[in-house]
């Protein structure tokens, strides 16, 4: 591989080496931004495509993020929009409730200060930022209920903020919806 | 010539203590968050050691080392007099009045904000103020890198800057720019609320601000590191670096790419357009590249040295290498951790990956597998290496040497690993305590256990260092040989001006900076309504 | 030696580094203001310059989709900023002084009760603006504090509170109290219980959250069970409700006696 000597020969052969190795380095990181391009465009993993503002001091006031608007609502498309909010130390609602194989869209904001939220088991993280609406889409298959915690740092009670959610199946929904407008597992 | 002794010696000492304060806190807070221990009935303590420890390892520890070896490149490299030593010195005070000011807040209880602030969350004025009078010392170092090669090329002109100090430069110059994002955001968002001159703080625009600086610190960390393995490591095993061009242009892409990344960080953030994330994200990628090229350089300069020593065959100069020197070992150990906590970068670094990670305990154990393992670990070798030319006496205390490289190697590894297990399994990070009993959360106990183990050792490791350097001080004295850096297998005579100034590299990362973080920051600036109230933190009763 | 210029289109260095830059920047920034906002599912942009502004980060608040559904109860209508009331005048609090006249009857004449009505000397004073608001709204129901805030104005409700602030509290012995119970110092993660101190006060304190310390155990286990049950919901976003809905009627048993005890 790599040579002694310093004679202009020696060193030459080492520079071809090193080049081939930058252009080996180059490949493999061009391969590594294609995929990750590629990934997004057929998985549709994308970041939120706009920035949406929401006042946290009038969150309770009016607009979508008033207490009896949050929760799980069934859209006339059959799609699903859960609305809540992060707060000192809880989401509400505390259990979320959504219904397998049907298109869910997040949209939720912080009342306080900078939260966050995972929902163990998926790929659905988001950060809470006041002043902001953060969004994503999701989709559940399997049924089943998963914890929820506050991932960023809220102050003294961020250890004690942990929501749920609820997947269960997308007929039981349908029958819930029905009867009321605003859903979650909430007891 | 050699007049930056004692302001050398004064900065690592502080460093090396800060670091000797702030390690047992972390292992505390490991144990009290384990299933070992009940849960701690007064959770601020936690944050309060979490804000401690951060802001200790973060900020104050590695811009000490960074100083300290970056005065003793000064002189050594450039073989004269360093230009400026009592500015220096006025540097080093304003570090350690920062430190204090800073710590003290947080030991009371008063800025429990972690070292990453987190507005809307404020804590005490003080502790902000402190960190940038840290910053600020820092940012005098970076001045007298600066007029000492400047110097030095004015009385050498057209002469190549010996690479150590070349490489140095880069360090501080990125430093420099690094810190300007955080810098805005305490000085102009942050302390003003802190003092109670302002109600509200835009914590979207906080956040871009901080992301600026937050991803190039771990660069400005790992300068030291990266000029260890050019400068020192292949000298010390009796080797040649097998390319300075090489070198030069991997410190150069360091200075151009690492600042205008941060928004990587920020991925799962509302408050910044999908455009701007994709771009990051991209020359994220853009950023492996230096490393990259450091790990080819380095490896290729230390089978120089094996076959030198007799080593044959394709992996015949592995065994030929000095194994039992220090220096070689940390060095190895230190690549297999950047090689573990690269891998891991490169999955943070994609949108899709990292969200399954995003803020998981995966994340602290990637920023502790790279920063306290691979960057840390090569402070040490620095300190071992550069000791008796600061002290005047030998270290020769070998065996704990390697033992202590060794156990921190072991106890990076036995904490960390854990760490990442746990983020895909989904344990959130920074939080006082976890309900072990819940079935969800039970199968991440014994991970739990094993970091609190890992912690434990790096613990012992850390006394072992201690031992060693006092130990250093007990022998007898000698008057130590003149400093060598590593030389190159083809020493440059001339270099072409861009790779022997940084005009052209500054001009490039600002041009880079302005694209990438200029609209983000404009448009928050200029939106209306985006100031939320701030949450004062600290004030009990 | 001629000195080399760096700027200039015949240094390869130069033209080579910011071409490259350059090529980085265009083709990321085609991919990820263009096509990648184009092919965003469930998001429909009228042209290339509207999916260029929203991948740049332009605020662009979506229409509401479907209709806001409101409650059919009164819910809180205070806003509530952590700075609001701090630095109360001493006109302020003797404005308060002469007001809280025709509160002593419960609230006893320092603030503190001798029945089991809560105490207010030394209350956080958003918290008691809040409620008194609350009471005025109908957000917080009560029939007896209903008559009395009828006539209140904003800044009567802001001297009382100022007043009561400005009133010592009971004094702590701390000792007394014995040991705090788990729900009070750890509260129930998974239930989503914080600390109670976390926003109570001895951890740290959340605007609008109440002082507990000392206030009658009655009066603490019906408000606990209150929220519980949802016929007291006038806190913000559910706050009070999420945890007092988690918590077991022996926890408000031991939080409610705890803290009546700990003066």
């Amino acid at each position: 591989m790599t040579h002694l000597s310093t004679s202009d020969e020696g060193a030459d052969h080492g520079e071809q080496t090193e080049r081939r190795w930058a252009a080996v380095a180059v490949a493999i990181l061009v391969l590594l931004v294609v995929m990750a391009t590629f990934a997004a465009l057929y998985h549709g993993a994308m970041p939120q495509s706009r920035v949406e503002t929401a006042d946290p001091r009038t969150l309770h006031l009016g607009g979508e993020f008033i207490e009896s608007n949050l929760g799980s609502a069934l859209e006339p498309d059959g799609t699903v929009t859960v609305r809540f909010i992060g707060q000192q130390y809880s989401f509400t609602p505390s259990c979320i409730l959504v219904p397998t194989d049907t298109p869910v869209t997040f949209r939720v904001t912080s009342a306080d200060v900078v939260h966050g939220f995972l929902i163990d088991g998926t790929n659905i993280n988001l950060m809470l930022v006041p002043g902001y609406i953060s969004s994503l889409g999701a989709r559940f298959e399997t049924p089943g209920e998963r914890l929820m915690p506050c991932h960023e740092f809220c102050s003294v009670g961020h250890e004690g903020m942990w929501g749920r959610i609820k997947i269960i199946d997308k007929a039981a929904f349908s029958r819930m919806a029905a009867e009321r407008r605003r859903l979650s597992c909430v007891e | 010539m050699w007049n930056s002794r004692r302001l050398v010696l004064a900065h690592l000492w502080f460093a090396f203590a800060s670091f000797g304060a702030a390690l047992p806190l972390g292992e505390w807070q490991m144990f009290i968050r384990s299933p070992l221990h009940p849960w701690i009935s007064d959770p601020e303590w936690y944050y309060r050691s979490v804000t401690a420890h951060g802001t200790t390892m973060a900020y104050v520890f590695p811009t000490l080392v960074a100083m300290g070896f970056g005065y003793f490149v000064t002189e050594q490299a450039l073989r004269r007099p360093m230009v400026g030593l009592r500015w220096a010195w006025l540097g080093f005070a304003l570090v350690v009045v920062g430190t204090i000011a800073a710590i003290v807040p947080v030991a009371l209880g008063r800025a429990s904000v972690l070292y990453t602030f987190y507005p809307p969350l404020i804590g005490h004025p003080s502790y902000y103020i402190g960190i940038v009078l840290v910053v600020v010392g820092s940012w005098v170092w970076v001045a007298l890198m600066s007029i000492n090669m400047y110097r030095w090329k004015r009385d050498n002109p057209g002469a190549p800057v010996p690479f150590p100090m070349f490489a140095t430069v880069a360090g501080s110059y990125l430093w420099a720019w690094t810190a300007v994002g955080a810098a805005l955001e305490l000085l102009f968002q942050i302390i003003p609320v802190a003092l109670g001159l302002r109600d509200t703080i835009d914590a979207g625009l906080a956040r871009v601000f901080f992301s600026w600086t937050l991803h190039a610190i771990v660069y400005f960390w790992l300068m030291p590191a990266y000029i260890a393995y050019y400068t020192i490591v292949p000298r010390a095993i009796g080797g040649r670096l097998f390319s300075d061009t090489m070198g030069r242009i991997a410190f150069i892409l360091f200075l151009v790419v690492a600042m205008p990344i941060g928004i990587h960080h920020a991925f799962e953030d509302p408050q910044i357009g999908s455009g701007f994330k994709y771009l990051h994200s991209v020359v994220t990628a853009v950023v492996a590249l230096p490393t990259v090229l450091t790990v080819f350089t380095i490896c290729a300069s230390v089978e120089i040295a094996g076959r030198l020593r007799g080593g044959k065959g394709v992996l015949g100069w592995l065994a030929a290498l000095p194994w039992r020197n220090p220096v070689m070992l940390g060095a190895a150990l230190s690549f297999v951790m950047l090689g573990f906590g690269g891998a891991g970068g490169l999955i943070n670094m994609s949108y899709q990956l990292n969200a399954t990670v995003h803020n998981t305990q995966w994340i602290t154990g990637h920023f502790h597998l790279i920063f306290a393992g691979a960057i840390v670990i090569m402070y040490f070798v620095i300190a071992y290496d550069i000791w008796p030319h600061l002290t005047g006496r030998t270290l020769d205390s070998f065996g704990l040497m390697r033992a202590q490289l060794w156990t921190w190697f072991i106890g990076m590894i036995v904490l960390t690993f854990p760490w990442h297990w746990v983020g895909i399994l989904g344990m959130p990070r920074r939080m006082a305590f976890y309900d072990y009993t819940d079935p969800a959360i039970a199968p991440q106990a014994l991970s739990v256990t094993m970091s609190v183990i890992g912690g434990a050792i790096l613990v012992i490791s850390g006394v072992l260092f201690f031992i060693v350097l006092v130990r250093g001080q007990t022998t007898l004295r000698t008057e130590p040989a003149v400093y060598r850096f590593s030389v190159a297998v083809r020493p440059p005579r001339t270099l072409p001006a861009a790779l022997n100034g940084f005009g052209l590299w500054l001009g490039l990362m600002v041009a880079l900076t302005i694209v990438n973080y200029g609209f983000p920051i404009a448009h928050s600036l200029a939106t209306p309504g985006t100031a939320v109230p701030a949450v004062k933190v600290g004030e009990r009763w | 030696m001629t000195r080399e210029r760096i700027v200039s289109l015949r240094n390869p260095w130069f033209t080579r580094s910011v071409g490259i830059t350059a090529a980085i920047a265009i083709v990321a920034a085609v991919v990820g203001f263009v096509w990648l906002p184009l092919q965003h599912p469930g998001e429909r942009f009228k042209s290339v310059w509207d999916a260029i502004c929203s991948a740049a980060g332009l605020v662009r608040n979506a229409a509401p989709g479907t209709q806001i559904v409101r409650a059919d109860y009164p819910t809180t209508r205070v806003e509530i900023d952590p700075q609001m009331l701090s630095g109360a005048s001493a006109e302020s609090i003797g404005r308060g002084a002469t007001l809280a006249l025709r509160c002593t009857m419960c609230h006893g004449a320092r603030g503190l009760s001798q029945a089991d009505t809560p105490n207010l000397a030394g209350q956080y004073p958003v918290a008691i603006y809040k409620e008194l608001l609350d009471f005025k709204t109908g957000a917080r129901v009560s029939a007896i504090m209903a008559p009395l805030v009828a006539d209140l104005s904003d800044a009567d409700m802001r001297d009382l509170a100022a007043y009561y602030a400005y009133l010592p509290r009971v004094t702590s012995s701390g000792a007394a109290a014995g040991e705090a119970p788990p729900i009070v110092t750890s509260g129930a993660p998974l239930r989503s219980i914080a600390p109670c101190g976390a926003c109570h006060g001895e951890v740290d304190s959340k605007a609008s959250a109440a002082w507990l310390e000392g206030q009658p155990a009655v009066y603490l286990r019906t408000q606990l069970e209150a929220f519980a049950s949802g016929a007291r919901r006038n806190d913000i976003g559910e706050q009070m409700r999420n945890v007092a809905r988690g918590m077991t009627a022996a926890e408000i048993d031991a939080a409610s006696e705890f803290y009546a005890r700990a003066q």
